[in-house]
């Protein structure tokens, strides 16, 4: 006999505004086993969690079901709170009654109701089998593996050889530096940008915890968290690291995705770094004929918040670089007329507003509002048509040269490594990060991190400020030594295994393997992540996940039938 | 070396920055001791309904911090408590710092105190609630919201009849742990720590700077933090939406941005950041709790660069109907039961008049006072609105002139939660480091 605790969380009005929590209660109070249950407002708060950790010493709880949020929101907070009471934290289970109860059936009360008190009882026959499991541990390998040579890769690298662990630096290209190698100034200091890269780089490969491989690729991965094989085109063996940090940067959207303004057609219609390389150059001519430019249009958003035919998203550090660029246009060339075509001037940091300010009344840049429609050359002068959305008038300028701020987007190889590593990316290609808020430097995949515009555009500032807080995550892995696992892995029954191998067939994460010399099937607890393929494969059910046995299925379906 | 390991952080604020940075050390193995002025940890995030641009609520994702952040074996918390001084090494004794820790007294023996809430209950007293904007009410004795961390109260002598009157006791005599103190002293408490990361914040423009906005007197003009506690489950609403003057649901509801920022002629010259977002999120919401309402957002640029920001603005336009119009208000009247809302649309070249229940105004930020009188304190920079300033804002935007003291969230200026938390990030690796480089790397984390 069981000893079973209900708790049903309201989440303030997420799930009380719909389910009748009281009702829950009162009828899962007659269930088998349930010898308490009860309700609160915010169930993860401090109160709920002592209302929980109080009920099980005082009628001996063994088991826990929580009717609340997503497992994946709050099933640690609960574990935890029950094990500081004494009970094994896997004899815890969430009954999801918000995303899968509360919100999908708002309109329909009574039926979420019942669905609710289903979902319960389900939850209740699971953790009547749940056994009590304790958590793996595995020691960690404390080498960092850095993928990019950008600011934020440079910056990670850094923070981490300095805490005294070695680092693996691998950049694609033959120099370091990324793109802010390309840039000739900073905004909105106008401090050429060499004043900044150049120590940063000394520092790095200087550094005798750093090893930099340029013109290098990650070709092999594989392992888990805390122990990576990587393997790099550049050098022979293969190398054992226990975290990485994916800083693998942004590009341009190619000119050539940009016909409306003859992209890639029109010689003197280029992009913004071609521009950041005629400053640096100090020389600002036409590619067509070499003559100094007198008219320049600067035009942003080229290809971004275009859900249409572009990009939906907005590229976040055009804004800020198109001011300073005009600006310096208009130091090299006093006499020169600079236009910049804008929708919304997004000039959001320390001193940025304050800097487009200047630009405009200081150095005179006229900011048109509005979307460029179309460029046109004819006979040399570049035609741009567009719309001043102030003035509500269609307007055309005649332009020597226009700078387009095309969209950014992930850097190039991104996708294949989100592959070879199995990074989840999100919809525009950028690596995902597990939670928008208040995990933002963590992928889904635990043991590889995100930093700079890998995961987003961002400017300096903000890369630098994310790559060390990517550096952090691995400094507190290397710290701590060791890696903790879920524990409700698959397992073998030796005596019903009969050796076919199925399950290493069909395993998507290389956990599965023969033993060597017995006609039997092993699992690599580090690597597997519970999916239950081989479960499914397994003619003699051999092969079961841990506290998700065919038996507890069968309850709960029965249950819910 | 005079002080050896272990080695300990000073956190000084326990906001997002601050709770993140403290566990991001924590975790690593080192102690953290984390200082807030306020009774409970949470900071503003703490006051705020759903977030951006998932739309999760607040409290759902917050708490699990809190808690953790409440129950870790290695974070001390000094709640209701302000640093006082800080008095660095001398010279050969490597980086550290001496700290005097003040701890208001609570007038409640929190290690007797279980939180059960009876005191509260029972006082006699009603004061507005500076958590709920002044829209809701709190007793003398009192925790800022239900689910505070650490769960226990403190009392308000200025509004305590007890302590105003000598009488009343209401609360002594109903706790059933005889938990209260009303002879309890200030408290001073001397530390070393080896490391300090400021993470005090920010706060909003007072709408009294605001007259043209009514100045904090026109009846239904609140600011935003004070329409999150309406929008909050567990605000004084229950989060319905009604309006402060007469408790009606209002139909028109007009949401006024850049109250304050970008404007160098009368208030401030920098733009506060969050603000586009915010209100893109609190005009989504109440089209979701008003069905037949109409919201309007003034603004001068929609500033809605982030991962899928751009996309929630257009959600807000698109399937939430919130009408957005380019341009500035100019002042507000009173009229009727109504705000008169008159503004300029920028884009038509018109005058706009809109009779609004309702009006929402998202003031610039602030540095909290806080900031400034530990900026003063440690001798750190600040620019002219007192934000304080990095090392160097490109590559060491967490560290500070002085070795050992670093910068967390919006101390720096205005920043968003993601930002917030992956610069609080940055400020824990620094300390980390410095830490780890010290003890010898390989040998492990703490001392």
């Amino acid at each position: 006999m069981a000893r079973i605790g209900v708790f049903v969380c309201h989440c303030g009005l997420n799930i009380a505004g719909t389910v009748n929590v009281q009702q829950v209660i009162e009828a899962v109070r007659g269930y088998p086993d349930v010898v308490f249950a009860t309700d609160y407002r915010y169930m993860c708060s401090e109160p709920g969690q002592t209302l929980i950790r109080q009920a099980i010493a005082e009628y001996a709880l063994d088991g826990l079901v929580v009717a609340a949020c997503s497992p994946a929101m709050h099933e640690s907070t609960f574990r935890k709170a029950a094990a500081a009471a004494g009970l094994n934290p896997y004899r815890v289970e969430i009954a999801n009654i918000r995303e899968q109860v509360a919100w999908p059936h708002q309109s329909e009360p009574e039926k979420a109701t019942e669905k609710a008190l289903d979902t319960v009882v389900s939850i209740v026959e699971k953790v009547r089998h749940d056994e009590p499991l304790v958590p793996l541990t595995f020691p960690v390998t404390r080498r960092v593996l850095v993928i990019g040579g950008g600011v934020a890769g440079l910056t990670a690298a850094l923070e981490i050889a300095n805490a005294g662990y070695p680092v693996l630096l691998v950049e694609r290209s033959e120099r370091l530096g990324g793109h802010v190698a390309q840039l000739s100034h900073l905004y909105p200091s106008f401090d050429p940008s060499d004043t900044l890269l150049t120590p940063l780089i000394e520092a790095v490969t200087s550094h005798p915890l750093i090893q930099v491989l340029t013109d290098a690729e990650v070709t092999g991965w594989e392992g888990q968290a805390g122990n990576f094989t990587v393997t790099v085109r550049g050098i022979p063996s293969p190398v054992k690291v226990g975290a990485a940090i994916l800083a693998t940067g942004f590009e341009l959207y190619a000119q050539q995705r940009l016909p409306e303004y003859g992209g890639g057609r029109y010689p003197d219609v280029i992009d913004s770094l071609q521009f950041e390389a005629m400053l640096k150059a100090g020389e600002i001519h036409r590619p067509s004929d070499g003559r100094i430019p007198q008219e320049v249009v600067w035009v942003q958003c080229a290809g971004s918040r275009d859900p249409v035919s572009h990009c939906p998203y907005c590229s976040k550090i055009c804004c800020m670089y198109v001011a300073k660029q005009a600006a310096l246009y208009r130091r090299a060339i006093p006499g020169g007329q600079a236009y910049v075509f804008y929708i919304d001037v997004r000039s959001q940091g320390r001193g940025y507003e304050e800097f487009v300010r200047q630009v405009m009344e200081e150095y005179e840049v006229v900011y048109l509002r509005g979307k460029v429609s179309k460029i046109i050359e004819r006979n040399g002068v570049l035609e741009v048509w567009g719309a001043d959305t102030l003035s509500g008038q269609a307007l055309h300028l005649n332009a020597d040269l226009v700078v387009l701020a095309p969209a950014a987007i992930p850097g190039t190889g991104s996708e294949v490594l989100a592959r070879l590593m199995r990074v989840a990316t999100d919809e525009s290609g950028f690596f995902a990060e597990v939670h928008p808020k208040l995990r933002p430097v963590e992928s889904f995949t635990a043991g590889i991190y995100l930093a700079g515009a890998a995961q987003f555009p961002k400017d300096i500032r903000e890369s630098v400020a994310q790559a060390a807080g990517a550096a952090a995550k691995v400094l507190q892995l290397f710290a701590r030594g060791e890696m903790v696992a879920e524990p409700t892995v698959a397992t073998v029954d030796e005596e019903l295994c009969a050796g076919c191998g199925r399950c290493v067939e069909v395993c998507p994460y290389d956990a599965r393997t023969m033993h060597p010399w017995r006609k039997l099937a092993t699992v690599n607890a580090a690597l597997c992540q519970s999916c239950g393929a081989c479960a499914v494969a397994c003619p003699n059910k051999a092969t079961t996940i841990k506290n998700l046995s065919p038996r507890q299925i069968m309850a709960m379906v029965e249950a819910l039938l | 070396m005079k002080h050896d390991p272990p080695l300990r952080t000073l956190i000084i604020g326990a906001g997002i920055a601050g709770m993140q940075a403290a566990l991001e050390i924590a975790n690593a193995g080192y102690g953290v001791v984390l200082v807030e002025r306020l009774p409970s940890i949470g900071g503003r995030m703490a006051q705020l309904s759903e977030t951006f641009p998932t739309l999760d609520c607040a409290q759902c994702i917050l708490t699990p911090r809190t808690v953790e952040t409440g129950h870790h074996p290695l974070i001390e918390l000094f709640t209701y408590s302000q640093v006082k001084d800080i008095e660095p090494f001398p010279a050969g004794e490597g980086t550290g710092f001496r700290v005097l820790i003040h701890r208001h007294p609570a007038y409640v023996n929190w290690d007797v105190c279980t939180g059960c809430g009876y005191c509260q209950e029972k006082c006699p007293v009603r004061v507005d609630s500076e958590f709920e904007r002044n829209l809701g009410k709190r007793k003398a004795i009192y925790t800022l919201s239900p689910q505070a961390v650490p769960n226990k109260p403190v009392i308000d002598r200025q509004h305590c009849i007890f302590f105003q009157r000598g009488k009343c006791r209401a609360c002594e005599r109903f706790c059933p742990t005889g938990a209260i103190d009303y002879t309890q002293e200030a408290q001073s408490v001397e530390i070393e720590v080896h490391a300090i990361i400021l993470a005090t914040g920010y706060e909003l423009y007072d709408l009294s700077h605001l007259p043209e906005y009514g100045g904090g007197r026109m009846a239904d003009v609140i600011d935003a933090l004070a329409f999150e506690r309406l929008l909050s489950a567990s605000g004084p609403t229950a989060g319905k939406i009604l309006r402060p003057s007469d408790g009606t649901v209002p139909r028109e509801v007009v949401f006024i941005q850049c109250a304050g920022s970008r404007d160098p002629e009368r208030h401030l010259p920098y733009c506060s950041k969050i603000c586009c977002m915010y209100a893109a999120k609190q005009a989504m919401l109440y089209r979701h709790r008003v069905h037949d309402g109409q919201a309007y957002v003034f603004y001068i640029d929609i500033r809605a660069a982030g991962k899928r920001y751009d996309e929630f603005t257009q959600r807000a336009m698109e399937e939430d109907n919130v009408l957005y119009l380019r341009g500035k208000v100019s002042r507000l009247m009173r009229k009727d039961g109504k705000v008169y809302v008159l503004g300029a649309d920028t884009l038509s070249g018109r005058q706009i008049e809109i009779a609004a229940d309702l009006v929402v105004v998202a003031p610039a930020m602030l540095p909290h006072p806080e900031t400034r009188r530990l900026a003063g304190m440690l001798g750190l920079p600040t620019d002219e609105h007192g934000w304080l300033l990095p090392l160097e804002p490109h590559l060491h935007p967490v560290e500070t002139i002085r070795p050992g003291v670093f910068l967390a969230g919006t101390v720096t200026g205005p920043m968003d939660i993601p930002e917030t938390v992956a610069h609080a990030g940055g400020a824990a690796a620094k300390v980390l480091s410095m830490f780890l480089h010290r003890t010898g790397a390989l040998a492990g984390g703490a001392g």
